[in-house]
């Protein structure tokens, strides 16, 4: 299957993938949460079975990882892309130092399988319990195979699976035999990255340039000021300073990463990561753009490409409209719901 | 920058602010209107914008920017981003024949 049909399988129906780019840790002891409130850049507001979107930063600001952290009764269990398992392991083991804390990395001993699409509830609701429709959006629950995590980066039901090393086949296998019914495929990490610049979800692995923090990528509803952290000194310093934005830009014609960009023959920026998008028609990019023309609308030239800037995100994820209470992919096509693509 | 340019940043930037101010008064998110970002997601985890919050900003719309949404859940694509509102204000206002 393309990666153009893996795509659309995640925007219409569902879609499992293997999770070998989602790093995993348990920090257990008696400090766990003090060990986590270090190296925290967000106010660590969880309960047991509720998830923390934030980041991880380097000593400059640069965000080096997309994290959940997940309060599970006293432990918690770290899930983040972007740094492999013992570097997850090494950054959290310095808000560790000095305390009762121990990091370990889950990479030896547990797999990631990942479910993504508008009816990922669905297939998930028939290989686990029914109770996966009410799961909150950053919530997560054991159960007796794997731990169900809800969270994702293409925008729509998304869930995030990990059972342990010699299960992971077996839990596949099962995904896919209940996934059958619901046109469910298997989409690999190159979809998953597309669907993710269609939804304008940061990508840890190709879009943190040097230089960058959380202002110029639009991630500072991941941070909090004022508090201590890795890169808070670099952060409060580039604060009022910043003189670029990323944005999503969309073009008819093919657009590259690393590409130079021009508005009205002036230089603008540089596109960090670049794809065509399956679910539009077009090219979309990630620019990081000038800050007085990151704006949609603005028409450029990336790197001989017409191009202009839009809005995030780029596609009207069905997810938006399918209410599992009323709707199920069986009565798909009874059922209305608006374009995948906003009108522009 | 050409003037055509400059002035649709200009009136993106006043809808931005009139919608961070609403953000930060009437929705009462902690924030500082420059940690706002444009494209940052509203609802979920991003501003943490709920159900009810998604109706008071439905009735801010129509008071403090006179736009009125017709079908809340019609209209779910334009709340995903400060952007994506601005998006609505200003088709709006060239529906009712205003700026474009």
């Amino acid at each position: 299957m393309s990666v153009a049909d893996q795509v659309m399988a995640i925007r219409r129906s569902a879609a499992l993938s293997p999770g070998d780019h989602i790093a995993c840790a348990r920090v257990s002891g008696a400090d766990a949460h003090e060990a986590i409130d270090r190296v925290s850049p967000r106010e660590l507001y969880v309960r047991s079975g509720q998830m923390l979107h934030t980041l991880l930063l380097d000593p400059d600001a640069r965000p080096v990882a997309d994290v959940y952290l997940c309060a599970d009764e006293d432990d918690f269990l770290v899930l983040a892309e972007g740094p492999d398992g013992p570097a997850l392991a090494e950054l959290l083991a310095a808000g560790a130092r000095g305390l009762d804390a121990a990091v370990t990395d889950l990479g030896a001993s547990h797999g990631v399988l990942c479910l993504n699409g508008p009816y990922a509830w669905e297939v998930l609701a028939e290989v686990s319990t029914p109770d996966v429709i009410g799961l909150p959006y950053l919530g997560f629950f054991h159960e007796e195979r794997f731990t169900c995590f809800r969270a994702g980066s293409a925008g729509e039901y998304g869930y995030v699976l990990l059972t342990a090393r010699e299960r992971l086949d077996e839990l596949r296998a099962t995904v896919l035999d209940v996934g059958a019914r619901f046109d469910l495929a298997e989409a690999g990490l190159e979809a998953l990255e597309r669907a993710a610049l269609e939804a304008f979800f940061w990508n840890p692995r190709r879009e943190s340039p040097a230089g960058v923090t959380p202002i110029e990528m639009q991630l500072q509803w991941r941070v909090s000021y004022g508090r201590a952290f890795t890169g808070a000194g670099a952060l409060a310093a580039r604060r009022g300073a910043a003189r670029s934005r990323a944005v999503l830009i969309a073009g008819e014609g093919p657009l590259a990463g690393g590409a130079e960009v021009t508005a009205g023959g002036e230089p603008a920026g540089t596109l960090l990561h670049a794809g065509a998008s399956p679910t539009r028609g077009d090219w979309l990019a990630v620019a990081l753009l000038d800050l007085s023309i990151a704006h949609p609308g603005v028409e450029l030239d990336a790197g001989g490409a017409p191009a202009r800037v839009i809005s995030a995100p780029a596609v009207n994820n069905r997810s938006l409209y399918v209410d599992p209470q009323r709707h199920s992919y069986a009565s798909r096509e009874a059922d209305a719901f608006p374009p995948l693509v906003r009108p522009s | 920058m050409r003037p055509d340019i400059e002035a649709r940043v200009a009136e993106r930037e006043e809808i931005l602010a009139v919608l961070r101010d609403v953000l930060i008064q009437r929705l009462h998110l902690r924030r500082e209107p420059d940690e706002l970002d444009p494209d940052a997601p509203l609802f979920g985890s991003g501003f943490g914008l709920d159900s009810l919050d998604a109706v008071e900003l439905v009735v801010c719309l129509e008071s403090e920017l006179g736009v009125r949404v017709a079908d809340g859940a019609l209209m779910r694509g334009s709340f995903r981003s400060l952007n994506t509102l601005v998006d609505l204000v200003l088709a709006e206002r060239a529906a009712a024949g205003g700026q474009p």
